[in-house]
């Protein structure tokens, strides 16, 4: 049951690579030049649904091809999803609290996925920051994820098949 | 919070992970994006590309209606004594419109004459960059179209960037606007050379190398050579700048190029760069095809 949710996860997770690299962005959807990272979103809330290890795994492997699907250093966005997965782990308990407290995590999640891959890419000579509209690179992503988790969020979770499995844990 | 001895394996897979992942971007880096990485990426794009293909065909009408969903938008204090039935149908004519523009934009690019006659090929855009962060595009041409990392890429209104990675059939090209790229300019105005460095979504930023020449706004900048083919429009001058006593000239120029609306681009196979190097040191360069026959 577990391995199901883990290939539904991965699948999800490369469903979203696609549709992120051909449906927004630059010259697509693109509102105030700026798009949802759907990948991140999707890395997020699977980490609410699977075990920890395989959350772990389904966003280093997400995050790896992300990498080798854009154009920056290869291991940066799996750095930055892990991190996310992580972070989720630790707090998913929090999903009871309520909309507010979600929508509230799933900001906080994607800033924190976004400026860590500005940080760390800076690091390794991407020049983010370079860019004067840079901080809203990070931002409006992130609130436009809110957004697409009100429609994400009911869909990964049927597929997961409700709580059962983040109860598991 | 959950307790952290729950996380204890999960833990130290987290931290193998974040070295693992430090790791990969040191060896990309230090590679410089080849070997390894290469041969990864190439794996990746053989694996995604079919995928990235069908999805811009099916996606493309939602894209054309959001685009044309926000020109309405645009317009609606003007349209605003139209009637319901008017604002209908000019919904449906959107998609229409859309599919125009692009066949307009392709004939226009096949009408374009490439710098000093240097052969062209025509590509289309089917795949864009991951993230905000990502100043990329993919086209589906790669080298055995003759397409090689270095190539020129331009569009009908100039600069659009430089591929830097390409596979059997398809390529990525680095836009000017990744704050990565520099590219070797001239004010067509004062013939002064400098260059011009990408800004991400902000302007481009020049830099003259002879601060005692002033440029003024709407000098027309065009690449010298070297790493791009010479003679294309980058952009104009948005601000007139005089250099200060000892510093440098800086100031910003608008790109020729509206990168949010680039569809089709062409890639001046014609011509190589000045830091082009083939694989293998003994072998020629590669055949550029038949020159480009644009009328």
């Amino acid at each position: 049951m577990a391995g199901k949710h883990v290939v539904f996860a991965l699948l999800l997770t490369l469903g979203g690579l696609v549709v992120q690299s051909s449906l927004f962005g630059e010259s697509r959807i693109d509102p105030f030049g700026a798009a949802p990272n759907i990948v991140l979103l999707l890395v997020l809330i699977c980490a609410a649904y699977l075990e920890p290890e395989p959350a772990l795994l389904v966003a280093f492997t997400t995050g790896l091809l992300a990498d080798l699907l854009g154009g920056s250093v290869i291991g940066l966005w799996a750095l930055s999803l892990v991190v996310v997965a992580y972070v989720t782990l630790r707090v998913r308990r929090r999903i009871d609290d309520g909309v507010i407290v979600v929508a509230a995590g799933v900001l906080a999640l994607s800033v924190l996925g976004q400026a860590l891959f500005a940080i760390a890419g800076t690091l390794f000579g991407q020049q983010v920051f370079a860019d004067p509209g840079w901080y809203r690179q990070i931002v409006l992503p992130s609130l436009y994820n809110v957004v697409m988790a009100v429609v994400l969020i009911p869909i990964v979770s049927r597929i997961m098949g409700g709580r059962q499995v983040r109860r598991m844990v | 919070m959950e307790p952290l001895r729950r996380f204890d394996r999960s833990t130290s897979l987290f931290i193998g992970l974040l070295i693992v992942s430090f790791l990969v971007a040191t060896i990309d880096v230090r590679s410089q994006g080849a070997g390894l990485g290469d041969t990864l990426r190439d794996g990746t794009q053989a694996l995604f590309a079919p995928l990235q293909e069908a999805a811009s065909v099916v996606t493309r009408p939602i894209v054309g209606f959001v685009d044309g969903i926000s020109n309405i938008a645009g317009l609606r204090e003007e349209n605003e004594r139209l009637r319901d039935r008017v604002r209908e149908l000019e919904a449906q004519v959107q998609d229409v419109a859309g599919l125009q523009n692009r066949l307009e934009e392709l004939e226009r690019i096949n009408n374009l004459d490439p710098p000093a006659d240097l052969a062209a090929i025509t590509a289309r855009i089917f795949s864009v960059g991951i993230s905000e962060f990502d100043h990329i595009r993919w086209i589906d041409r790669g080298t055995d179209d003759g397409v090689v990392v270095g190539h020129t890429v331009i569009d009908e209104d100039g600069l659009v960037g430089r591929v830097d990675f390409a596979t059997d059939s398809r390529a990525r090209v680095r836009l000017i606007s990744d704050p990565r790229n520099g590219v070797g300019v001239r004010d067509l105005d004062t013939n002064e050379t400098g260059v011009v460095e990408g800004q991400g979504s902000g302007p481009l930023r020049l830099r003259m190398f002879n601060p005692e020449q002033s440029v003024e706004r709407g000098h027309l900048i065009v690449t010298e050579g070297g790493r791009y083919a010479p003679g294309i429009v980058v952009g104009s001058v948005a601000e007139s700048a005089s250099a200060e006593a000892g510093f440098s000239l800086i100031t910003d120029v608008t790109a020729a190029v509206d990168f949010s609306r680039v569809d089709f681009v062409k890639v001046i196979v014609g011509w190589l760069p000045s830091d082009f190097t083939t694989p293998d040191p003994l072998e020629p360069p590669p055949e550029p095809p038949e020159p480009f026959q644009g009328s």
